[in-house]
């Protein structure tokens, strides 16, 4: 019982380990936490420096454009300089040739002076020119061809202009065409430089065209993929917020039961101190009983031994394997020796085991203690005879399983005394018993020769001692009848006395008999009808009642198992009885005044009620009654209340009842009250109510 | 003795019992030729026709026989068993006349075929009526079996 415990005191302190458990969720939150973050820090950097170099590498290209937009501007510019010169050239030289030729025609000085004015502008175009084309050798190569046309041209004015002045003379057709030639000539090539600058100015205006909308796309790239960016670095920014904001969310959740964790926690971890506190106390509490139960086992052991050698039965006691683990002093007495450590099918040659012939080995399977250990509850006697026990002994063994806590057999116990002597009486007994028994057979059969007797006698009583009484009562009648007028009256008074005194004792020896024979009458039970008894019976008393006036109460009485014939005399003897006594009831004036309910006539009641299950049934009368303290006498034989001059009677008919009734197996008794009535009360105890009706009284009167 | 007109046979072996009945039986006028056998035998005897009284006939049957069970030699109920097993005799009406009420005498006699059973009251006067009831009723209300298809079968029988 100790070791249950303790192990249970184990367990509970062990009990709490159950709530240790690692808590894998706030790592994988730290650990999903951390990924994140990194991803989330490496992809914010790259699209930072994306955003970064995209910014430079557009404000570069932006820087750089303006600054070629700038440049191919100021190249414009040049350009429409160096055509506007070389246009000025022309004209100029056309007012040259032209002033020239008409001063050459007309020799007007104003034209002269015109003249003069154009020639000194040309030579400053022609050097803006060389200086405005000093970057495109091209160019400079036509102004190397167009300055001496020029200067040729000029030449020829002059020539022109000089002739008229010293000679007067004007130019001659001749002068004109060659002054047209020469215009022509440098018109053609100052076209030339035109359409270089022209060419130059188109292509400078296409490369100004394809890098501005070069630049244009760029920009416009460069800002859709900022804008791109800036919305994906919006939406980083909103999903971090929003999941910082869950995670705050999670961690202020993750806080919360890490916090009611670790108040649970404290709490297991305070109560799992409190309970090792009580396991400490527990066991230094099972220590010391352990300790106590020890010296109580070994007091117990002492005792169980003390008791076991102090036996006067001997008591062996095996284990599964059929080994004896008990085996008292009385067993080594009874048996002769000790326990055995032989197999168990040797034990009947062992112990010298035979059946009850005294001969046949004892079926070493059938031993009692190994029938226990199959689960057998055994007793049987055996006959041990052995070298130790040479005479030999009688045994009676008793065997029952023995079982472990669980009510799992475990082995058997056998528990045996020596019925040597008991066997011994037993036989002498037996001796005795048979003897007794022929001697039940002879006694039963003189007994029976005597109730033969008895059958005999009062055979011969009823006939012979009635014969003679009848005789008395005969001649004596005939004596009155033939001789009585002779006789005197003295004579007649003593013949009168011998013929009542004949009467009663017709009377005595017919009840005598009467209850001779129910005694020796066998009861035939069947349901009998008691209303038709009754009927029956009140119709042979009819003639008692002749000359008085008798009411009968006769209930409606159940149908019963019972013997009619002896039934019938219960009511014949109890409603004559009740005739008997209520005799002084004659009843107010004649019976023409029938149904006249004074007190003065006679009321027979016959009823029965219900008691216990059972019916008991009631004869009451109006009559003289007696005493209580007398009830005892009312059963007993010859015993009277009443005096013979009184009310005549022989002290058999109540009697005759009660045997009926006892005979039924039913009770009889009667109350009584002097000068009121009595009542008789019996029941029929064998015949149990074949059908109960209900226990209204149904009177029924007769008279 | 004339046998041929016999009213009753009273089988009676005590004296006393004999003379009171006689004497009923005379004061009521009943019975004019009554014989009274003494004992079982005798009865027998007579019914049967045979030892002392062979002369008689079968044809000539009492109308009555008065049968007392207690009786020397052969008793009543012997006597009953034989009369009523032979069909020359077992017509005539036997009435047991006793001091015994026992119910194996009652039943064992109306086994046997009698025709009636009385109990002799012990007061004479009850008695006498009994006996005047009984002589009434079977020899002069009561009509007995013819008497010649008794002694043919009788007559075959006997000899």
């Amino acid at each position: 019982m100790a070791l249950v415990t303790d192990s249970a005191a184990v367990q509970q302190i062990h009990l709490p380990e159950e709530n240790r458990k690692p808590e894998p969720q706030i790592a994988e939150h730290k650990r999903i936490d951390r990924s994140i973050e990194a991803r989330l820090r490496g992809r914010v950097t790259g699209a930072f420096i994306v955003a970064v170099l995209l910014t430079i590498f557009v404000g570069f290209l932006s820087w750089r454009n303006a600054r070629l937009a700038a440049d191919d501007a100021d190249w414009m510019i040049h350009t429409y300089a160096v055509m506007d010169t070389l246009e000025l050239t022309s004209k100029q030289l056309i007012e040259v040739e032209t002033s020239a030729r008409t001063f050459g025609l007309t020799g007007q000085d104003a034209l002269r002076a015109h003249y003069e004015a154009a020639k000194a502008t040309i030579g400053q175009h022609q050097e803006t020119l060389r200086h405005l084309t000093a970057d495109n050798p091209n160019q400079q190569q036509r102004l190397d061809m167009l300055e001496p046309q020029i200067r040729t041209a000029l030449e020829f004015a002059e020539g022109v202009v000089a002739k008229r002045l010293r000679l007067q003379e004007s130019p001659d057709s001749r002068d004109i065409l060659e002054s047209e030639r020469m215009m022509n000539a440098v018109r053609a090539t100052a076209q030339e430089i035109q359409a270089e600058e022209m060419r130059l100015l188109s292509q400078r205006t296409q490369s100004t065209n394809a890098r501005r909308r070069l630049t244009s796309f760029i920009i416009v790239a460069g800002i859709l993929v900022g804008a791109v960016l800036l919305a994906l670095g919006w939406l980083a920014v909103n999903r971090e917020i929003d999941v910082s904001a869950h995670g705050r969310e999670e961690l202020k959740v993750l806080n919360a039961s890490l916090e009611q964790r670790v108040e649970q926690r404290t709490t297991a971890l305070q109560s799992e101190i409190i309970e090792r506190q009580q396991a400490k106390q527990a066991l230094a509490r099972k220590a010391e009983e352990l300790a106590s139960s020890r010296q109580a086992l070994e007091a117990q052991t002492l005792m169980l031994q003390s008791v076991l050698d102090s036996m006067t039965e001997g008591l062996a006691a095996v284990n599964e394997q059929g080994q004896f683990v008990i085996w008292n002093t009385a067993a080594e007495k009874i048996l002769g020796m000790g326990a055995t450590d032989l197999a168990s099918p040797k034990w009947t040659g062992h112990y010298g085991l035979f059946l009850s012939d005294t001969v046949t080995p004892f079926p070493t399977e059938e031993l009692p203690v190994l029938r226990a250990i199959r689960g057998d509850v055994s007793t049987t006697e055996m006959f041990v005879r052995n070298h130790r026990l040479p005479q030999g002994a009688w045994i009676e063994v008793s065997a029952g399983p023995r079982k472990d806590a669980h009510g799992v057999i475990c082995g058997g116990v056998a528990a045996f005394r020596d019925i040597t002597k008991r066997k011994a009486d037993q036989r002498e007994i037996q001796k005795l018993n048979d003897e007794l028994e022929n001697r039940v057979v002879q006694r039963t059969a003189q007994l029976e020769t005597a109730n033969k007797e008895l059958e005999a006698f009062s055979y011969s009583v009823s006939h012979d001692l009635r014969a003679p009484l009848r005789h008395i009562s005969g001649f004596s009648l005939m004596l009155v009848e033939e001789f009585g007028s002779r006789l005197d009256p003295t004579a007649q008074h003593y013949l009168d006395r011998i013929q009542s005194g004949t009467k009663k004792m017709g009377l005595l020896v017919d009840e005598l008999l009467n209850l001779a024979r129910v005694g020796r009458h066998s009861l035939s039970l069947r349901p009998t009808k008691l209303n038709s008894i009754v009927t029956e019976v009140t119709a042979i008393l009819e003639p008692d009642t002749q000359g008085r006036q008798v009411e009968w109460i006769i209930a409606d009485l159940p149908t019963v198992e019972c013997d009619p014939i002896l039934v019938k005399q219960i009511f014949q003897n109890l409603l004559a009885n009740s005739l008997k006594f209520t005799r002084p009831r004659i009843g107010a004036g004649s019976s023409a005044q029938a149904g006249t309910h004074g007190p003065e006539h006679t009321v027979i009641e016959i009823s029965h009620q219900v008691k216990d299950g059972q019916p008991v049934f009631t004869v009451r009368d109006n009559g003289v009654g007696f005493n209580m303290k007398y009830v005892d006498k009312l059963f007993g034989v010859f015993q009277r209340l009443h005096s013979a001059e009184e009310f005549e009677g022989t002290g058999i008919g109540l009697v005759t009842v009660q045997r009926i009734v006892h005979k039924h197996g039913g009770r009889v008794w009667a109350e009584g009250e002097p000068d009121k009535g009595a009542a008789f009360y019996f029941t029929l105890g064998a015949g149990n109510p074949v059908e109960l009706k209900s226990t209204g009284a149904t009177a029924g009167g007769q008279s | 003795m004339n046998s041929e007109n016999l009213d009753i046979l009273l089988v009676e072996d005590n004296k006393d019992d004999m003379d009171l009945t006689l004497h009923a039986l005379k004061r009521e006028k009943l019975a004019n030729h009554i014989f009274v056998a003494r004992d079982g035998e005798e009865a027998l005897d007579f019914l049967f026709c045979r030892g002392a009284f062979a002369q008689r006939s079968f044809e000539h049957p009492p109308k009555l026989v008065l049968l007392d069970l207690k009786l020397p030699k052969v008793d009543g109920m012997e006597v009953l068993k034989q009369v009523k097993s032979d069909p020359r005799t077992k017509n005539i009406p036997i009435v047991i006349m006793t001091s015994s009420k026992e119910e194996r005498d009652l039943v064992s006699g109306y086994n046997l075929g009698a025709n009636s059973y009385i109990q002799k009251p012990v007061d004479f006067d009850q008695f006498r009526e009994t006996v005047k009831s009984i002589g009434l009723y079977w020899l002069v209300i009561n009509q007995p079996a013819p008497v010649s298809s008794l002694t043919k079968a009788a007559g075959q029988a006997s000899r």
